[in-house]
């Protein structure tokens, strides 16, 4: 018996995907873990994880005016 | 105060938002980088309490377009382009920013006007950027220029009429500056001034009446003013510089034609040629000497900062030093513009002198004390360039060597004869535990003294209190702070405007590599990606924990090996930086190089120091931070760091002085060059970006590297197989406990060297103060260092270490807290992160 799944691949780079990887332990979204690169989520989750994986990545990133809200 | 504060900081970072907003794109330059005109954090330097008065932004009635709210209140385009702008090179907008063209024809003129009266925030090839603050006006004024003058040569040069709210801060800064002069006679500090009603109005204050002294013995007291002879100051010589020089530097051809030229800066040449006309009576009164740094305050809250000149010719009091530069040194053109800014008038000023690493500041203070002529305090950060600048005077200047005195820890001698030079460490001079007897009996000779001049090196490390202690303990007439980086991440930095005096001069990094003085150096950031476990590591991790895995990452590994390897084979000497000592051994081990770090012994140091610089053999060495200063290298034509002190400013700006200096730099086409390992996606990229900053604001540019050309085919790279790369994460996870901790300790350790500016140079310490410091750093440093080096020795099999774990994070609990509880030093910087 064939069970489908609807689903989103993500194309990312590895230490992007270590992030997801790290996300899916709270939200459990990931469906299938492809490779380094690639990994197949729940579609509803996908706007979810852009913010989370902006917010991430934001943190690393120096900006003028975090010296002012300081 | 500190709500004067709180309140400029809040003005000041509006007008930065605002900047932000509109990176000022009115600015219709096509050669505009985008690197270029990132934020400045070198105006933070200098923020007067009342920098921003008078400069507010009013709102204009003007067409707004489309695009304007992307400038936001940046926004001119309403303003007035005057009809020859094009000749013009200067913008001045309303909060009193000046944007330069810097390939205008007459820029270079421009340029020694604008330093004079602004600070300069940003300053890469094409545009410039200056601001006029308080401070910058007040070092105007001092240098002798005068109101109309300043505000005529603005607007000559500027495109756009000078908005009112600067001509309004012009006016409101210099009229009231410099009129008031606080002078030290026969060891008692007097506030003068040719205006007596002036001094009767400082007198009304309350908190100035209180630091008055009355003296009986004054034979003219004239309604509580002493009345004297105004000095006056004609010809003064400063050796090595020859006068009447004509410039060479001056462009043929401009296109507002040549009269016009000498026209809009024959009045910035007042300063050189004519000496203040002074009337003849000046007033004084009294003040105690513990009370001068409030009264300066005081005085400077009232709008009336005091000028602290040394009048050292017509000083007969103190014997003077008969000492000369040799007739063989030769002071380059910086070094003598810097001085004539200090010397303008004929009296000494006092002030800070910023040059860049390795451009020669040592030779400008030799020249200063020469110039001066009386006894001299020179006080610097540790004993080792104690010894350097003693070696420094025997050979720019004819001095003999007993008339120079140290005082260390290891020595403490007198000069002979009346007058002398003293060359000490701050922390000799501000300690007052634990003090020898001999120590105490030469603190009570300087403190007994008269001190024509004290010259403080390095002064950005010195933290305010430290500063205070010397200040008050030692009279000294004219003071002069060298620096090459005038930025602190503390923002205490305008303190010293208090302490010392204001900025004298600062010179343009980018104008003396062009000119040869200092090396060119093309900068790289390389992003190196994390593995996906070290990465999955670092996810899960704290961020204590974080350092070391983005530290030790393989590819990290890699990219300093295939650069080493590359440079090797240029020919280039290169030294590698770490501030994680764990991080430096793993490395040096690795790719099997001599390393050097707090703990080496010092004949070790000077084993692998003399072989860098002599050996063919040996063309990389690794340094932790204790080779971020004190060691001179000229052979260093290369250098790579690994690790870093998070986002200290300051350290990048030093660590590329290591290179600055060499030897080659003046052969056809030589680089230097400067990388800076990255780690992809961690919060080392944010420290990194921060760190440039002050770099990038001196002109630097830092070329993103993300692939290393060449790398994927270079053969037999460590860690090249994720069986490595496993082994090798399992051993950073285990050593991470008491490694993390280590790097934390050297990091106290740093706090310490800046918090009590001693640096652990290891020629036997500097002082008292750093072998208390050292002995508690350094001694629980080597203990717990040797359990971190077992496990990861070791490595491989973790099985075996999960027992032994439990009670190293027990132990290291405990000192953690110990650790908190011993110094409250350190206590402030965690609180801070």
């Amino acid at each position: 018996m064939v069970k489908a799944v609807k689903g989103t691949i993500i194309e990312c780079d590895t230490s992007v995907k270590q992030i997801i990887i790290g996300l899916n332990e709270k939200y459990q979204f990931i469906i299938e873990d492809l490779d380094d690169t690639h990994v197949y989520i729940d579609t509803t989750y996908v706007e979810q994880l852009r913010h989370d994986i902006d917010e991430i990545l934001n943190e690393n990133t120096y900006k003028v005016e975090e010296k002012d809200n300081k | 105060m500190g709500t004067k504060r709180g309140a400029s900081d809040d003005a000041e970072s509006s007008s930065r938002r605002r900047r932000e907003q509109g990176p000022m794109h009115d600015v219709d330059v096509p050669e505009m980088e985008e690197d270029d005109m990132n934020e400045d954090y070198s105006s933070m330097l200098n923020v007067p309490k009342h920098a921003t008065m008078d400069v507010v932004s009013q709102s204009h009635n003007f067409q707004r377009d489309s695009v304007s709210k992307i400038f936001g209140n940046h926004d001119y385009t309403w303003l007035p382009l005057k009809q020859d702008h094009e000749s013009r090179p200067l913008w001045i907008t309303e909060d009193g920013h000046i944007i330069l063209e810097g390939f205008s024809p007459i820029a270079e003129k421009a340029i020694d006007f604008l330093i004079t009266i602004a600070e300069p925030v940003s300053r890469p090839s094409h545009i410039h950027e200056y601001r006029l603050t308080p401070y910058s006006l007040y070092a105007a004024v001092s240098v002798g220029l005068e109101t109309e003058d300043i505000i005529e040569v603005l607007s000559r040069l500027s495109k756009v009429p000078v908005p009112e709210s600067i001509l309004g801060l012009i006016r409101d800064c210099t009229l009231s500056y410099g009129k008031v002069k606080l002078v030290l006679k026969h060891n008692r500090y007097f506030v003068e001034s040719s205006h007596p009603e002036m001094l009767q109005k400082l007198l009304r204050d309350q908190v100035i009446r209180e630091a008055r002294v009355i003296g009986d013995d004054d034979p003219n007291n004239n309604g509580g003013l002493i009345t004297g002879k105004a000095p006056n100051a004609k010809d003064l010589m400063i050796p090595g510089i020859k006068k009447d020089v004509p410039d060479p530097n001056k462009p043929g051809t401009s296109a507002t034609g040549g009269q016009s030229e000498e026209e809009i800066f024959a009045v910035v040449g007042l300063d050189k040629d004519d000496d203040d006309i002074e009337p003849d009576d000046v007033h004084s009164f009294e003040i105690g000497s513990s009370s001068v740094e409030i009264v300066k305050k005081r005085c400077n809250e009232l709008d009336y900062p005091m000028l602290e000149e040394y009048d050292f010719r017509n000083d007969t009091r103190n014997p003077n030093l008969e000492m000369d530069l040799k007739p063989i040194t030769v002071i380059r053109p910086y070094q003598e513009k810097s001085l004539s800014k200090m010397f303008g008038n004929g009296r000494a000023r006092s002030g800070i002198i910023v040059l860049p690493c390795g451009a020669g500041k040592t030779l400008v203070g030799i020249t200063a004390a020469c110039t001066v002529k009386k006894n001299t305090l020179v006080l610097c950060t540790s004993s080792v360039s104690v010894l350097q600048w003693k070696q420094q005077f025997l050979l720019w200047s004819n001095i003999k060597p007993h008339q120079i005195a140290l005082f260390t820890a290891d020595q403490k001698e007198k000069f002979l004869g009346a007058s002398g030079i003293v060359i000490s460490t701050y922390s000799m001079v501000a300690n007052t535990r634990n003090r020898s007897h001999d120590a105490e009996k030469m603190m009570k000779f300087l403190r007994s003294q008269e001190w024509g001049f004290l010259l403080l090196d390095e002064v950005h490390v010195v933290p305010a209190n430290m500063f205070r202690k010397v200040l008050t303990t030692i009279a000294a007439h004219a003071k002069l702070g060298l620096t090459a980086t005038l930025v602190r991440e503390d923002e205490k930095i305008d303190d010293l405007n208090f302490l010392i005096g204001p900025k004298l001069y600062e010179a343009n990094w980018m104008d003396l590599a062009s000119r040869g003085h200092i090396a060119n150096v093309q900068c790289a950031e390389v992003w190196c990606p994390m593995t996906p476990a070290f990465y999955r590591e670092y996810l899960r991790e704290n961020s204590r924990k974080r350092a070391l895995l983005y530290v030790m990452n393989p590819n990290k590994f890699q990219a300093c090996q295939y650069l080493i390897r590359y440079h090797e084979e240029r020919g280039d000497k290169i030294i590698v930086f770490s501030d994680n000592v764990y991080a430096l051994v793993a490395y040096a081990r690795k790719l099997e190089k001599p390393f050097i770090y707090g703990e080496t012994s010092q004949q070790e140091r000077v084993r692998i120091l003399q072989n860098f610089q002599h050996n063919p053999q040996i063309n990389t060495i690794f340094l932790s931070k204790v080779g971020d200063t004190s060691i001179d290298l000229p052979e260093a034509t290369c250098l790579i760091q690994v690790s870093s002190h998070y986002g200290s400013r300051r350290q990048e700006a030093q660590r590329l002085g290591r290179i600055l200096r060499a030897k080659r730099r003046n052969d056809e086409g030589f680089n230097a060059f400067f990388y800076s390992l990255v780690s992809k996606d961690t919060q080392e990229m944010y420290y990194s970006t921060k760190r440039q900053q002050f770099l990038i604001d001196q002109g630097y540019a830092f070329k993103v590297i993300t692939n290393l050309d060449g790398m994927d085919q270079e053969q037999d790279l460590v860690y090249s197989t994720p069986a490595e790369q496993l082994s090798l994460l399992q051993s950073v996870l285990l050593a991470q406990e008491s490694a993390a901790d280590m790097n934390a300790d050297v990091e106290h350790d740093d706090y310490d060297l800046t918090g009590n500016t001693v640096r652990r140079t290891g020629a036997g310490g500097g002082s008292i103060l750093s072998h208390v410091g050292s002995s508690v750093a350094g001694g629980s440093n080597g203990a717990r260092r040797s359990v971190g080096g077992l496990k990861s020795l070791s490595g491989g099999d973790q099985m075996a270490y999960i027992e032994y774990n439990k009670p190293v994070n027990v132990k290291d609990k405990d000192k953690d807290k110990n650790k908190g509880e011993h110094h409250a030093l350190f206590k402030k910087y965690y609180n801070k992160k």
